[in-house]
């Protein structure tokens, strides 16, 4: 029962304390990811169906537009956006406008946003022309056809699409370690430095993990809850 | 009295002119067989007079009420949008394939334009969709989705959900052609029912058994023209033009 005496001897040791405080440390970190997760969700969801709208009205200076934006949006490394919103206020006047914190939430919305706006695009695009036409023949404004006919049918046909997405936003907030926010992977970036042991990353691998457990567990009851229709 | 008028009709896909100078007339209570190949334009009318295409010339009246006109510069000049709105309502529609909404419940379908166009309150509209669904036998199915119904059934929820607008009249395009041929027999029941209780019909059909017992009046057209139209006894008996004649011929040799 060596495993059991080290076990009672870690309890109030030096070593305990550590292992708390670094727990504490990649937590708080873990707080910032989950952060940037819900706002990135919370700005990008709802604008990314107005992109698609843009982007798939017959109005060339709304859809041109768009799609310009879409195209590097998705063209161009998301690394690359968040240092580009940054600094460049900082470059072209001077001062900067926002801290960092927020250049990451711009930089993670108006990029996520590009990607779900492709989705929502496919999604609507998919549904067959007869919903609209019996919608209009039955006297639905177009703004309720879309709201109550379409949209519910496109976001049932987008879950596993968008839920791709959100899988891989929980990853990328990592990536606004580069300007400087205190995240998760930031922090355990530190932490291996100070301790010069991997254990840290170890423990960020298990937090991520479980972020994504989670949202797949969400994800799942949501496919779930739309499924009693085909 | 007539509830639809339609006179000098015009409508082209580009360089493609599907209708030109078309024109008929639908009395109340009369029910009327469209017959004709295909591509001749039949659906390009029922669409042209439930505002789902736009025509270029040409003068609509539904109800009395002037649709579309030919305007002094000769193009169409519809209604305004709240007029033509109501002047829409007045018309149902059933499409070829159902075109059920697949995330509402038969019933909801059926509720769901009364309650959220016409401002029914809820609890009317959903008496009113139970006596349809009983009268089209349905009543078992109220809360089924559009997935679990056979094809007969998904129409005869589509005709209910048509009916619950009350309408004037009933456009059909070939309301059966999607269905396997064991399944036709329902919705044309449904549709005889209709027609015993005096519903003003425009059918669009390939029936021509259902064309022949059950409408008025038939209008065979043919490249956007009508080529011939008449009783349906005189249409299917004894029609005067050879093309009339060539066309029901060639359904009847496949039988
Ligand atoms: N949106 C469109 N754009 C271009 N051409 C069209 C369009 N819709 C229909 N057409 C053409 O118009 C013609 C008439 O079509 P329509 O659907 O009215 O024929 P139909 O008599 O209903 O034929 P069917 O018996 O096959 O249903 C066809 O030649 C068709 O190709
Ligand atoms: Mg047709």
């Amino acid at each position: 029962m060596l495993f059991m005496e080290q076990l009672i001897g870690f309890f109030g040791s030096k070593e305990m304390d550590a292992f708390i405080a670094q727990w504490g440390l990649l937590l708080n970190g873990a707080f910032v990811s989950l952060q940037i997760f819900v706002l990135t969700l919370l700005f990008s969801l709802p604008l990314g169906l107005f992109v698609a709208l843009g982007r798939m009205s017959a109005k060339k200076w709304l859809s041109k537009p768009l799609e310009i934006y879409i195209l590097i949006m998705r063209g161009t490394p998301l690394l690359l956006q968040i240092m580009f919103i940054y600094f460049a206020p900082y470059y072209i006047f001077g001062k900067s406008y926002y801290g960092r914190f927020a250049a990451v939430i711009i930089a993670f919305s108006i990029n996520y946003a590009a990607y779900f706006a492709e989705i929502y695009r496919g999604g609507i695009e998919s549904i067959p022309h007869g919903q609209y036409e019996a919608a209009s023949v039955l006297g639905f404004t177009k703004f309720q056809a879309f709201t109550r006919i379409i949209l519910p049918q496109v976001i049932k046909r987008i879950i596993p699409a968008v839920g791709n997405e959100v899988i891989t936003l929980v990853k990328d907030t990592a990536l606004a370690n580069i300007i400087g926010v205190s995240e998760l992977f930031r922090v355990t970036k530190n932490e291996t430095n100070r301790t010069a042991t991997v254990t840290a990353f170890f423990y960020a691998g298990i937090i991520y993990l479980a972020l994504n457990w989670i949202v797949t567990k969400i994800l799942n009851s949501l496919e779930k809850k739309f499924g009693y229709y085909k | 009295m007539q509830i639809i008028e339609v006179e000098g009709l015009c409508k082209s896909y580009g360089e493609n002119t599907i209708l030109s100078d078309f024109s008929f007339k639908v009395n109340e209570g009369e029910v009327i067989a469209v017959i004709g190949p295909s591509g001749s334009g039949k659906s390009t009318v029922l669409r042209c007079l439930s505002l789902l295409e736009k025509i270029d010339k040409g003068k609509i009246t539904v109800g009395g009420k002037v649709m579309v006109k030919t305007s002094k510069d000769g193009k169409a000049e519809y209604a305004p949008e709240k007029e033509l709105k109501k002047i829409k309502l007045r018309l149902g529609m059933v499409f070829q394939n159902f075109n059920l909404f697949p995330h509402f419940t038969a019933l909801r379908n059926i509720t769901e334009a009364p309650v959220h166009v016409l401002g029914i309150p809820y609890k009317e509209a959903e008496d009113t969709a139970m006596e349809l669904l009983n009268k089209i036998g349905l009543s078992e199915k109220v809360n089924s989705y559009p997935c679990q119904l056979s094809g007969g059934e998904s129409q005869r929820v589509a005709i209910a959900r048509a009916l619950a607008m009350n309408p004037d009249i009933l456009l059909f395009d070939e309301p059966t052609s999607a269905l396997d041929p064991e399944l036709t027999g329902e919705v044309l029941k449904v549709m005889r029912n209709l027609a015993a209780e005096n519903m003003t019909m425009v059918v669009v059909t390939h029936e021509m058994g259902f064309a022949r017992d059950v409408a008025d009046r038939v209008i065979f057209m043919e490249k956007g023209k009508i080529i011939e139209e008449g009783s349906s006894e005189n249409i299917f008996t004894n029609p005067a033009n050879e093309r009339t004649r060539a066309f029901i011929r060639g359904f009847y040799g496949q039988e």
